[in-house]
């Protein structure tokens, strides 16, 4: 009995031995696999591999439809986040306007040749019955006057109604009580332009329009004669109608201004009309003599 | 056959604890499943210990090859635990889930210290690190897990059983 169970241990002892053995090599040649080893690995990694994908689709499920002790703190965490980037966007595009605005406005100051000030509008009256027929510019005082003209880049907007302080309002040309002398660019007719004051557009009209040789026709350009405190030649609108009578001396036609008076945000006020253009321009002149002296 | 079935629950045991470990909340603490199987197989080694031995080194081994030891260290480790179980199995009776934990717990860290002993003579022990922390957690982890694996070894024993002693005393839970 004795003689077995040393036999036992012994036998246990020897089992022992192989794997000593095969760490003292595996730590010489840690790389070498033998034919075993190959096997083993060859047929568990697919079944680790399977295994895997079990294990992670259904830790998935439960983390995404059980576990959810987290996600309340984290969908408040996030909701923080977001609001922020909300509020950083907003000021981001608040800033984006801003330049926009002050681009349009340098570039309308470059194409005007006359005297000039450039002017953001800051507000506009929202009478639900006249519409937006004023608007508040933020600059007035010492350099604005009643009366001076006032234009964007599309054409004339109006004028200078009253100046208070640092802001001014401006009388749109669309405003009943607003007058303007205008022509009829292809067909020289001349008339006054009064504003409908509607409530669903900006249309004007030119009530008393000389009759020329020319019949006027929709799509025709009205700009200012020069007459009154406009400077001449300012793009006013374009005809949209004509009420052409068989008798008379003149026709009514109506007048869709060319600046879109909804969307005003940088307007040029015209302090002094612009340089008549030079009778010289274009003439080819003599040169000066280099050394004041009349040759032989 | 019986420690052929063993060594194959043994396996698949590893394989399950390879994938299933990185979702585990304690880190890297993972139960020694190796440990547990090769405990068990001296724990009920009957008369006759070599071939729980043989049993506990091919399970090591298998454990060195799946789990990224270097070969033959758990193979040590499981044939010294399947020794250890074989010499207390008299002196034991494993019933009842508390003690199992308590063996499976003592056996996690039997296995980490002998753990550590080869890998100290392979140098292989990191420079830093909470050593006795980490063994101690996988120690827990591994008694966790005990009863777990402990009944899955003794369902595999009940249907190998040659005798309906044999049976009743796998399932019960009781050493022969």
């Amino acid at each position: 009995m004795l003689k077995r169970r040393l036999l036992d241990y012994g036998l246990a002892g020897i089992l022992l031995a192989i794997p000593a053995a095969l760490f003292q090599a595996n730590l010489k040649e840690p790389a070498n696999l033998n034919g075993f080893d190959e096997a083993v690995l060859r047929l568990s990694s697919p079944l680790q591999a399977a295994a895997s994908w079990v294990t992670e689709g259904l830790g998935g499920l439960w983390s995404r439809y059980v576990w959810l002790v987290d996600v309340e703190e984290e969908n408040e965490e996030l909701r923080g986040v977001n609001r922020a980037l909300r509020d950083e966007l907003a000021e981001t595009k608040r800033r984006a306007a801003d330049t926009a605005l002050l681009e349009d406005l340098v570039e309308l100051r470059r194409q005007t040749p006359a005297d000039a000030i450039g002017a953001r509008v800051v507000a506009a009256d929202t009478n639900p019955h006249y519409r937006i027929t004023r608007i508040r510019l933020d600059r007035g005082e010492g350099e604005v006057e009643v009366g001076m003209p006032v234009i964007n880049h599309h054409g004339l907007i109006g004028r200078i109604g009253k100046v208070y302080g640092e802001y001014a309002d401006v009388l749109l040309l669309s405003d009943p009580s607003s007058s303007i002398d205008v022509f009829v660019q292809r067909t020289g007719s001349h008339g006054a332009l009064r504003g409908l004051g509607r409530d669903d557009s900006y249309a004007c009209e030119i009530e008393m329009l000389e009759r020329g040789g020319d019949e006027v026709k929709v799509g025709d350009v009205v700009v200012t004669s020069g007459l009154g405190e406009f400077p001449p030649g300012l793009a006013v609108g374009r005809i949209t109608e004509v009420k052409t009578k068989d008798y008379g001396l003149f026709q009514e036609v109506e007048v869709e201004p060319v600046a879109d008076l909804s969307d005003l945000r940088v307007v040029i006020v015209l302090l002094a009309p612009p340089p008549r253009p030079d009778p010289d321009a274009g003439k080819r002149q003599p040169s000066a003599r280099a050394f004041g002296m009349t040759p032989y | 056959m019986r420690i052929a079935a063993q060594v194959l629950l043994a396996y698949v045991l590893i394989l399950l604890c390879g994938c299933l470990w990185h979702y585990l909340p304690l880190d890297r603490a993972v139960p020694d499943v190796v440990a547990l199987s090769a405990i068990y197989l001296g724990l009920t080694a009957r008369q006759r210990l070599a071939p729980a031995t043989l049993g506990a080194v091919i399970i090591g081994y298998l454990g060195d090859l799946l789990l990224g030891t270097p070969r033959g260290m758990q193979a040590m480790v499981a044939g010294v635990l399947s020794i250890l179980g074989h010499v207390i199995h008299r002196r034991l009776l494993l019933r009842g889930r508390v003690v199992t934990m308590l063996l499976a717990a003592f056996t996690g860290l039997v296995a980490g210290v002998l753990g550590t002993l080869v890998r100290l003579y392979a140098g292989h022990l990191p420079d830093g690190g909470d050593l006795i922390g980490t063994m101690l957690r996988a120690a827990l982890v591994t008694g966790l897990a005990g009863p777990i694996v402990f009944r899955s070894c003794r369902a595999m024993d009940a249907r190998f059983a040659r005798t309906h002693r044999e049976r009743e005393a796998a399932r019960e839970g009781l050493t022969l």
